[in-house]
């Protein structure tokens, strides 16, 4: 084992300098400050004290960001311009048609289900005794890191040849009924389904915690005029409490689109990509490892440009929900 | 308190925040290579655990004699940051593993980097000694990046290597005798030997399923052509529509059909590669042979415990194709050193490992052959493996390890896509074009 004592040096010096300077920027600034005018000092303190926070954000997330999208433009040595290159071969190339594809099914099925059994077991436990327990036990697998999760359910799609014991759950269930084992994870037929289905069981819970705070904040007094009024428990759902829950569902969904789009964990540990499951992100890195930069670059502008106006949907519903406060 | 905070936040603030983020972004950028010196030698090997303890021991009697000082470090990225090295000018280690990137080969030979072994070892010894895959080009040819030979000159001293495409059998189920070809190979009834299929097979490995496959279907490959049309495919001169190549996938699609493997296609894409010899000391055996490398041997002594290597199974060299003329090709890889800084005592210790005494030590601490010929092995395995290397006219490395690396991930994609779908082979070839068009065009 060698120490690089220069690498010790480098830590050392960002662990500790690092902040330093920081204080000694805030103290150092404070006292020329303080000589100022009143005026002045009230105009720019709050830019003097966030301009560390700014040049940060600059540095590490919008100069990357404004480079990405200027490398998608770029050929790989990023010596000339190639024009939309590599968004043509994003959109026509079948490998990334193909993870184009399963990012929607992705999208479409990952939020619809999530969210609407986010919903209506929320619904449902709230009129039981033992909602915590279940809540509890439904949520359990959202702290599970996905690629934990993943191993699990790696374990749970296992396939072991017709004839011999089925180690994998699933197929050991099939065998008590007599049928044949599935390969879940090749078999194009259920493939993306058991991927999409883990991504559902992981993130059902979160769905169900956020929901279920906000159907708790609907007031009893409503139901109980409706109930008086004369109207079932279905029409109380469908004209009452679906409505009033309507924002925080949009959060959700917003959310779940957004986790749908960036999927990656799930797919990469279970299948690789392999029999067309690849997705989205999992197609930017399997480029990046290529080293076709600017193609992933194309592939990460496309998923950002995809993700901005959910990201905008769900900063408006969040101003309107402090406005309402 | 504040005091001593401004005194010292305006010497800090005088070097600037930027300063320190530059500071802590860098990483340190000393490497321990040295100059011309006769005392020590730096080298940077890819060998850690196991492999580094043996070649400690192969160290051992170089150090004790010559006083020289070698210093190791396990490198797993030697070849960027040589380039690296290369390109800015900077110290590299003295010794170090050649590049196995033709591309890359070519051009640090011409800037002079590497250093041909001509310029410092006896080369009638050492070719004369070395297994003739290693170190002479097919049909005499003055080059051949894939074992460091350029305008007639080596670049990469051999000191191991391992050979593929073995196909290994239980003894005490398969009593018969190798086949000579392959058709004779398909021809053994598995029930015969109480068996229910011919071959097993498991091409399942994480992000890097495939690999198995393609080992086997290199293996046909480079047995239905010459070198030269195998090399050119590497290269993408073919295409993976030529007809060759689809006969090639063709034969790979006979070892995986159904009536053939064990378990059928599913199992075999289900299967971990380590767990792939398994039905071989199952009773009733599920298979009788699996095509691997030497490596497998671990794997079958550590899934079952007691058995042993040619008492309880054993391998033999891959059948022919029925092309005789190509039989001499054989699939393998190996170990290389080459010299960055031509110094004294780089010399001495690369002359020293050439020599048969150096590689025996190897050979004794075990898991690898050595390049010499002459070397012996207590362990049966290396000792029949030794017979197979002994055998190859032509070293053909494993070839998605040599296509770019887009090329190599949608070839092993695609041996799985047929082995699950037969009918798929056309579109899947076609496929491959494509891809091939694209990887190349870039790289």
């Amino acid at each position: 084992m060698v120490i690089n004592v220069d690498q010790i040096i480098t830590a050392v010096v960002a662990i500790v300098a690092v902040p330093l300077v920081l204080l000694g920027y805030i103290y150092l600034g404070e006292s020329v400050i303080e000589r100022l005018g009143e005026r002045i000092q009230l105009w720019i303190r709050p830019y003097f004290w966030a301009l560390p926070a700014i040049g940060f954000a600059t540095v590490f997330m919008v100069y990357p960001l404004l480079r990405t999208v200027v490398i998608s433009f770029r050929n790989n040595a990023d010596d000339t311009w190639v024009g939309l290159n590599n968004y043509v071969y994003f959109f026509t190339f079948p490998d990334t048609l193909t993870s184009l594809r399963n990012s929607l099914f992705w999208l479409v099925f990952y939020t619809f289900f999530a969210v609407s059994l986010g919903l209506i077991i929320s619904i449902l436990l709230d009129r039981v005794r033992y909602e915590q327990a279940a809540k509890i036990a439904i949520f359990l697998p959202v702290p599970i890191s996905a690629v934990a999760a993943s191993i699990i359910w790696k374990f749970m799609f296992d396939y072991q040849p017709p004839g011999t014991t089925q180690t994998g759950t699933l197929n050991a269930l099939l065998g008590v009924a007599s049928q044949q084992p599935v390969a879940w994870l090749v078999n194009s037929t259920t493939n993306n389904a058991a991927l999409i289905f883990v991504g559902i069981w992981s993130i059902t819970g979160f769905c169900l915690v956020i929901i279920s705070a906000s159907l708790k904040a609907i007031s009893a007094e409503v139901l109980e005029a409706a109930r008086m009024d004369g109207a079932n428990e279905f029409r109380i759902i469908q004209l009452i409490v679906t409505p009033l829950l309507w924002p925080t569902i949009t959060v959700v969904g917003t959310t779940m689109i957004i986790n749908a789009l960036k999927t990656f964990d799930i797919v990469y540990v279970l299948t690789a990509g392999a029999y067309d499951t690849d997705v989205i992100a999992t197609q930017m890195f399997s480029q990046l490892e290529h080293n076709h930069n600017s193609r992933a670059a194309a592939v990460g502008v496309v998923l950002f440009v995809a993700i901005v106006p959910l990201l905008i949907v769900n900063i408006r519903r969040f101003q309107q929900q402090e406005e309402q406060r | 308190m504040a005091g001593v905070l401004s005194k010292l936040s305006s010497r800090a603030s005088a070097l600037g925040v930027g300063f320190l983020l530059v500071a802590a972004c860098t990483t340190g950028g000393s490497s321990n290579t040295g100059g011309a010196s006769s005392t020590d030698v730096t080298q940077w090997v890819a060998w850690g655990g196991q492999e580094l303890a043996a070649y400690r021991d192969v160290l051992k009697p170089f150090e004790a004699s010559t006083g020289i000082k070698v210093h190791l470090t396990t490198n797993r990225d030697s070849n960027n940051q040589i380039a690296n090295g290369i390109a800015a000018g900077t110290d590299l280690p003295d010794l170090a593993p050649g590049p196995t990137d033709p591309v890359q080969l070519k051009s640090w030979v011409s800037k002079g980097s590497l250093k041909s072994l001509e310029s410092f070892l006896d080369m009638g010894a050492y070719t004369g000694g070395t297994y003739p895959a290693l170190t002479t080009a097919p049909g005499g040819a003055s080059d051949d990046p894939y074992i460091g030979i350029i305008g007639g000159k080596h670049y990469l001293m051999m000191v191991k290597t391992q050979v593929k495409g073995l196909i290994w059998y239980n003894k005490k189920v398969f009593t018969g005798t190798a086949p000579k070809t392959f058709d004779e190979l398909l021809a053994i009834s598995p029930s015969q030997y109480g068996a229910q299929k011919l071959f097993c097979a498991a091409f399942e490995s994480g992000t890097a399923s495939g690999w198995p496959a393609s080992d086997q279907i290199d293996n046909i490959i480079m047995r239905q052509n010459d070198a030269t049309f195998y090399t050119n495919w590497i290269q993408g001169k073919v295409k993976f529509t030529d007809p060759q190549i689809k006969l090639g996938y063709q034969t790979f699609l006979k070892e995986v059909s159904a009536a053939n493997v064990y378990g059928g296609s599913n199992t075999v894409l289900t299967t971990n590669f380590g767990k792939a010899g398994d039905p071989l000391f199952k009773t009733p055996p599920g298979c009788l042979f699996l095509e691997q490398a030497t490596f497998i041997a671990n794997f079958f002594t550590q899934n079952f415990p007691g058995t042993k290597a040619g008492t309880d199974f054993d391998f033999f060299g891959h059948p022919s194709m029925g092309n005789s003329q190509f039989d001499g090709n054989i699939n393998g890889f190996y170990d290389n050193i080459s010299m960055y800084n031509d110094t004294p005592a780089a010399r001495k210790l690369m002359q020293y490992l050439a020599t048969a005494p150096a590689q025996q030590i190897w050979a004794n601490d075990g898991g690898t052959l050595g390049a010499i010929k002459s070397l012996t092995y207590t362990d049966p395995i290396f000792k029949r493996a030794a017979d197979v290397a002994g055998t190859a006219k032509n070293l053909l490395v494993t070839a998605g390890d040599f296509m770019p690396s887009d090329m190599q991930a949608a070839f092993w994609k695609s041996l799985l896509d047929v082995t699950r779908d037969p009918n798929s082979l056309d579109s899947v070839l076609s496929h491959l074009d494509a891809v091939q068009k694209a990887a190349y065009a870039t790289s």
